[in-house]
């Protein structure tokens, strides 16, 4: 017979002593709060971000000694009356939130069709193709994706050569508005599809063909029965796609070229510029807080929509 | 019926747009990076792998996507416990205070990452730590943090909780049921989770920017900083390796939970 101890595997023993270890570290009558200790370390990742935002608060409070460059020791509120009063700010918020409102609404214009597709084509190719289109870009980050369009459409690029070839002089297509909204509208086609696909995929296709065989054309179901079912998808969509475009920074300063900034920029600019660290976190803080109200807006008027992340009920 | 082909052409015609749209850098980029000539043109000089042969030489280049990889494997390694065992715990437990929980996991999305990427600035400079690479990976986590939950979610709810309380009811401790019966369930999801973590803080660009410095540039970084200037094709053939990083990512997740998961409606 063999002995007691290789019959009995050291990775039980490991497994015994671990579950000994846990029992008195985490003894049963504290059951009741596990989740919690398992909720506490992203509870406590994520509570940097709430030390960042007070830190923030804190050094928006604070103006900036020109003489020392050394921020004042006492409170006072010359940060935001700057902010609120000066015109170059309230340009860029202009900018920033028209901006965003147009590239909301032009990306899920194309976004819709494309998720559309995407989840009622019958094949798993075309799908598997669409997905794998939208996935690349999205993994390969805004600044490769930003120098791809500098290519394409530079003074020399590839459209002002091609636009040469045939005689027309070359165009002016970067550093300009439309050239920022352009690539914004690229870079958050991949989140509003992904966002708008499962609300898609929630519409039964029995309903369409039913409004069909009752005698409606396509864009009367599109109109009467996908687009309102779609509502959740659109409004996860929409939200991510303004909150992401309103605080873009890349595009504006890759495509942008420094003369058409958002508020990120104009935030970066106070820090990394100016070093006027003040005034930088009255404007970060301002954005939050836009940023916020927006999201709070669009959910108490139509609901989380996909956005929710709540335990599913069984 | 020609109301059926005027869906199709409709449907199609905006398809096709946002392929273009999505595809067109990256297939100019690709075409770039093989370029003959000194400077991008269309049409292109020639082929060559010249370029290639350039960056291979360029430390400054291979630093700093060494210094991006260390930040994206930070981050995961990070990532993977935190998201995980906060996944497990929102899917399976009736939480007290389930909803705030939710909203303040949700801060990494709902924070304008400026915003994130300042404070976070702020408190590792109170902290002394800007200058290091690994808060940098620190901070890639918290901003994709809500990516690894949802992850983790998707395939927790999937998992019966009779099949815990079976092993339970059969002796095994509650550490065994994690292991071998809650972890391998939510494998799915702990994986494709870790492999978005990873790829996401590869090529993030603007937290970044705002901890690193000169010394210690990233790579998304180092070509931010360099298209400012001028435009050469050594920067095509390095953000190649991005767009063969972001090939592969799709890859693995199509092959180790299907793309199509993302399509499923919650």
């Amino acid at each position: 017979m063999r002995a007691a101890r290789t019959a009995y595997p050291l990775t039980w023993r490991v497994m015994d002593a671990l579950e000994a270890a846990a029992a008195t570290l985490w003894p049963a009558r504290l059951d009741r709060a596990l989740p919690w200790l398992m909720l506490a370390p992203a509870l406590l990742l994520v509570g940097l971000l709430v030390l960042g935002l007070i830190q923030i608060g804190d050094t928006s409070l604070r103006t900036l000694d020109t003489t020392t460059f050394l921020l004042s020791e006492h409170y006072t509120l010359a940060n935001y009356r700057r902010a609120v009063t000066e015109s170059l700010f309230a340009t860029v918020a202009t900018r920033s939130l028209a901006g965003s409102l147009i590239v909301t609404v032009v990306t899920l214009v194309f976004a819709f069709p494309y998720a559309y597709v995407m989840v009622r084509t019958p094949s798993a190719l075309l799908r598997k193709l669409l997905l794998i289109a939208l996935f690349l870009p999205f993994f390969i980050g805004q600044v490769v994706r930003a120098y791809g369009w500098l290519i394409i459409l530079g003074n020399q690029g590839m459209v002002n050569e091609a636009l040469g070839l045939v005689g027309v002089a070359p165009i002016r297509l970067l550093y300009n508005y439309p050239a920022v909204l352009f690539g914004l509208v690229q870079y958050m086609l991949p989140f509003a599809v992904l966002m708008l696909a499962p609300a898609l995929t929630a519409i039964s296709e029995e309903l369409e063909l039913a409004a069909g065989s009752l005698g409606a054309g396509w864009v009367r179901t599109f109109l009467y029965i996908v687009l309102p079912l779609a509502r959740p998808g659109l409004i996860g969509a929409g939200i991510v796609v303004l909150t992401l475009s309103l605080t873009d920074f890349a595009m504006p300063a890759i495509l942008g070229g420094g003369s058409q900034d958002f508020i990120a920029n104009a935030i970066y600019d106070q820090f990394f510029r100016t070093s006027d660290q003040g005034l930088g976190s009255t404007l970060a803080l301002l954005l939050v807080a836009i940023g916020s109200l927006l999201v709070g807006v669009v959910f108490t008027l139509f609901g989380a929509g996909t956005l929710a992340m709540g335990r599913t009920r069984r | 019926m020609t109301g059926a082909a005027g869906k199709q052409v409709f449907l199609w015609t905006f398809v096709v747009a946002v392929l273009v749209m999505l595809s067109a850098p990256t297939v100019v980029v690709l075409g770039a990076s093989f370029t003959a000539g000194n400077i991008i043109t269309f049409p292109p000089e020639g082929l060559s792998l010249r370029w290639y042969a350039r960056i291979a030489g360029a430390t400054d280049l291979r630093d700093a996507f060494l210094r991006s990889l260390y930040v994206a494997t930070i981050c995961t390694l990070v990532a993977i416990p935190v998201g995980t065992l906060a996944g497990i715990a929102l899917s399976k437990y009736a939480v007290r205070f389930e909803k705030t929980i939710q909203i303040y996991l949700l801060l990494p999305f709902t924070i304008p990452l400026i915003g994130s990427g300042i404070g976070l600035m702020l408190v590792f400079g109170e902290a002394r730590l800007l200058g290091q690479l690994w808060p940098v990976g620190v901070a890639c986590c918290v901003i994709n943090l809500p990516f690894m939950i949802w992850a983790v979610m998707a395939s927790a709810a999937r998992l019966d909780p009779d099949l815990e309380l079976a092993a339970a009811n059969c002796g095994a401790p509650p550490l065994s049921t994690f292991f071998h019966v809650t972890l391998p369930a939510v494998m799915p999801g702990v994986i494709s989770g870790a492999l978005l973590m990873f790829i996401l803080a590869l090529n993030e660009f603007l937290v970044s920017l705002l901890l690193v410095d000169a010394r210690i540039v990233t790579l998304p970084v180092q070509i931010y900083n360099s298209i400012r200037s001028i435009i050469t094709p050594d920067l095509a053939a390095i953000s190649v390796v991005f767009i063969a990083c972001a090939g592969a990512a799709v890859f693995l997740l199509d092959r180790l939970v299907g793309l199509d998961i993302f399509l499923k409606s919650k």
